[in-house]
């Protein structure tokens, strides 16, 4: 299919980042170079700027293409917003052309791209914030699809992933509607803040006739303080977060948890579910509570990360020689949301969880808390199983949902010419 | 909302009693008799004139002074640094607890009265009246306090909100207290407000017997102690139980009322362990008096959230806000153990006949 005219054009020419850059394990993280700079060098950058650029990984590049969408298995990155989307598009070919947009923009934001030549008198096509020459800072763009994108507005009712439905709340739920659910999800990661909101509106921009924001969530990752590169990073409650998520580079474990099963249609192979929870966090009053109790109802150390009883963060907490709670207690978060059985390991699911801080409520407390991002093969399986499993833990107190939605995030681009849920329509 | 049920709470006597010790029952049958000392000599020492309910034993634990005093030395644990103060015997909670569960029983009945007044006001197609009433009743629910968290489904159904409805406030099942909130204060014609009151008289007329036999654990009551005003600043001057009539400083009010009445029963117990009591009874006091000055500000009446300038919105906050970390001090002075030693993964496993494999993928 051709590809719709962007008001942003293709890559210009003169772009100085090259596409052959090594690929870098199976993240598909790659880094363009200084000598790739020097090529082209459209910043006019001194020796002193280009170490600055390289420390600060703004030249590396995560793929775009390939068989799943980019910002799912890489490690969180530094900052994320996740934005969802009421599609206002009149009709199938004007979804069509919305998602096509989006896709040649965020292939172009992710990979690297310079500002186009243009009329004088014309509005910039680039915002400008992050100047003439956008680089790459291991950008990606996930696109994900709502359950109500398959009403009858557009005609894809029979092609519904199969476990798609919208988010129904938890008995500790206070959802807000105006925070819950949409019908596009675009959730951007990059290594800067200033990278990922320039991304954001650069996107919304092409496909303004299309898709509408509904909320919007800015996150970040706590930066790695260690003690080893493997150390998980804490949350806003002290804790390390995502330790016990399945191994990324085992294609059998992501094959059996993450990647759209086989009773999909058949254009969603290569796909996963998105599940996205806006949790917020009441830290002041956890902040109350005595250590003790908050290792309790977590069932770490806090410090270490280790499992009660344990020395490291990656020990096994063991739940089999403590059947009686003796150790970790029989309702500490660990134990319900990963019992470590055989019968719940498929059950597992890859957390890409971010804290995340918007100013304060109504009666002056930090809204902060975590936005909880997880993808995986069957929700009703997985997520909704452990949620189900954790109502009524010790912990919701000091939390409260309020909002987030369940996606389906289609397989990733073929080629440049490809984009995001071309399946749905040939 | 004029007419208040008016119990004998006036806040300046109660935080009066709080701040000098004295703290004798403003409610009948709640132990008048059993005021702890006002004088403190130490943390571990007993109280003079504290009821040593084993002979020779720091009040409400089995030591001597002796081994109280060598539980407090500061020793540092596997855990951290060991609390200065001896655990406490859980049954020195007894008499608070019943002291409390007669008083909610006492609450639970006179709850019975205006949610007749509301359904008496809804058929009489007075909507103001309704609103009023409802507000009596609401006061109190939350003047319950202590227990509403224990009562599980019943709770839910008086006090439930919607969110965790999938159909929010058109939720069939979103009834009790909040529904006849929302109906009212959004012009619902009165009529089809009364299924949902008669509802709520029903689940009234069980609190009473549900208060004399729910289970309340000596660390259920200790958290309580704390956590009446925690859900007071989360869900109350937060605007978000309450957010169709704004009660929300008056919903604060009668937290800070009950949370009075707890530590008056506890006060016995904390007399002497730290300095946690001290700390509460003044701040409770501070929150007190800023709500009865904004009372008197506002013609009389507890404002609306509304109503309140952001000074006062700020002074609220401010005053709460420190009357909250004070309370933190207070599950920590009632602790009835010892934070117990957490065993090793490996000597479970040992002890199990089990390899300790912790290498976890």
């Amino acid at each position: 299919m051709r590809l719709p005219p962007s008001r942003a054009r293709p890559v210009n020419r003169r772009s100085f980042l090259k596409r052959s850059a090594v690929t870098l394990g199976a993240t598909g993280l790659a880094s363009a170079t200084a000598v790739e700079l020097t090529g082209g060098n459209a910043l006019g950058a001194d020796s002193a700027s280009l170490e600055t650029l390289e420390r600060d990984s703004l030249l590396n590049r995560v793929a775009y293409d390939g068989p799943h969408q980019p910002g799912i298995l890489q490690p969180a990155a530094a900052f994320a917003t996740v934005a969802a989307l009421d599609c206002v598009a009149a009709d199938a070919s004007q979804l069509v052309l919305g998602l096509q947009a989006l896709t040649v923009r965020a292939r172009q934001l992710t990979q690297g791209t310079t500002m186009p030549d243009q009329e004088v008198d014309e509005p910039p096509a680039d915002s400008g914030t992050l100047g003439p020459v956008i680089l790459p800072d291991a950008t990606t763009v996930t696109v994900a699809f709502g359950a109500t994108l398959f009403d009858d507005r557009y005609g894809l009712k029979g092609k519904k992933p199969v476990h798609l439905a919208p988010m129904e709340p938890f008995a500790n739920d206070d959802l807000d509607p105006a925070q819950t659910g949409g019908d596009l999800l675009i959730q951007i990661t990059a290594q800067h803040r200033d990278t990922v909101v320039h991304t954001l509106r650069e996107l919304v921009r092409v496909a303004r006739a299309q898709f509408v924001l509904r909320w919007t969530v800015d996150a970040f990752q706590s930066a790695d303080r260690g003690p080893t590169s493997r150390s998980s990073r804490r949350n806003l409650f002290g804790f390390r977060d995502g330790t016990s998520n399945p191994d990324t580079t085992s294609a059998d474990d992501m094959n059996r948890l993450i990647w759209a099963g086989s009773e999909e249609p058949s254009w969603a192979g290569g796909g996963t579910y998105q599940v996205v929870r806006t949790i917020r966090m009441h830290v002041e009053f956890w902040d109350r509570v005595g250590l003790r109790e908050q290792e309790d109802m977590i069932g770490r150390t806090r410090d270490t990360g280790a499992p009660q009883g344990g020395t490291g963060e990656f020990d096994d907490p063991r739940f089999d020689v403590d059947p009686r709670g003796e150790r970790i207690q029989l309702d500490a978060h660990i134990r319900l949301a990963n019992p470590r059985t055989p019968k719940t390991d498929d059950e597992r699911i890859l957390r890409r969880g971010y804290n995340y801080h918007r100013g304060i409520d109504a009666a002056g407390q930090l809204d902060q808390g975590l936005l909880f991002v997880a993808f995986n093969q069957n929700p009703e399986r997985q997520f909704k199983a452990i949620q189900r499993r954790l109502d009524g833990e010790p912990m919701v107190d000091y939390i409260t949902p309020v909002g987030g939605g369940y996606f389906f995030a289609p397989p990733g681009t073929r080629d440049g010419a490809d984009w995001i849920g071309s399946g749905l329509f040939g | 909302m004029t007419a208040r049920f008016t119990l004998p709470r006036a806040r300046p006597s109660l935080a009066a009693a709080l701040a000098c010790g004295a703290l004798i029952g403003t409610l009948s049958g709640c132990g008048g008799n059993d005021s702890a000392s006002s004088s403190s000599s130490g943390s571990i020492a007993p109280s003079a004139k504290a009821p040593a309910k084993v002979l020779g034993a720091v009040y409400g634990t089995r030591m001597t002074p002796q081994e109280a005093a060598a539980e407090a030395s500061l020793k540092p644990t596997a855990s951290g640094i060991r609390s200065e103060d001896p655990p406490l015997d859980p049954k020195v909670f007894d008499k608070p607890i019943a002291q409390y569960r007669a008083y909610a029983t006492r609450e639970a009945i006179a709850m019975r009265r205006p949610v007749a007044a509301l359904i008496a006001a809804l058929q009489h197609g007075d909507r103001d009246a309704a609103k009023q009433a409802w507000g009596d009743a609401y006061d109190r629910y939350l003047l319950l306090g202590a227990a509403y968290g224990a009562l599980g489904d019943l709770d839910v159904a008086i006090d439930g909100t919607p969110g965790h409805l999938a159909g929010g406030v058109s939720d069939p099942g979103f009834t009790g207290i909040h529904r006849i909130e929302h109906d009212l204060w959004t012009g619902k014609p009165l009529p089809g407000i009364v299924t949902f009151a008669k509802g709520l008289q029903r689940n009234v007329d069980k609190l009473p017997h549900a208060l004399r036999t729910v289970e309340i654990t000596p660390l259920d009551y200790a958290t309580r102690a704390h956590e009446i005003m925690e859900d007071a600043q989360r869900d109350m001057i937060s605007n978000v139980a309450a957010p169709w009539s704004g009660e929300g400083l008056r919903a604060t009010d009668d937290g800070l009322l009950a949370t009075g009445v707890v530590l008056r029963t506890l006060s016995p117990i904390l007399d002497g362990r730290g300095d946690a009591l001290a700390q509460t009874t003044s701040y409770s006091q501070q929150l007190a008096m800023l709500i009865a000055q904004l009372k008197r500000a506002h013609g009389g009446q507890i404002p609306t959230l509304d109503q309140l300038t952001h000074t006062e919105h700020d002074e609220v906050n401010a005053s709460l806000g420190a009357l909250l970390e004070a309370l933190s001090g207070i599950p920590g002075s009632l602790e009835t153990q010892l934070a117990p030693g957490i065993p090793s993964i490996a000597s479970q496993a040992r002890a199990a006949g089990k390899a300790s494999d912790t290498s976890a993928p």
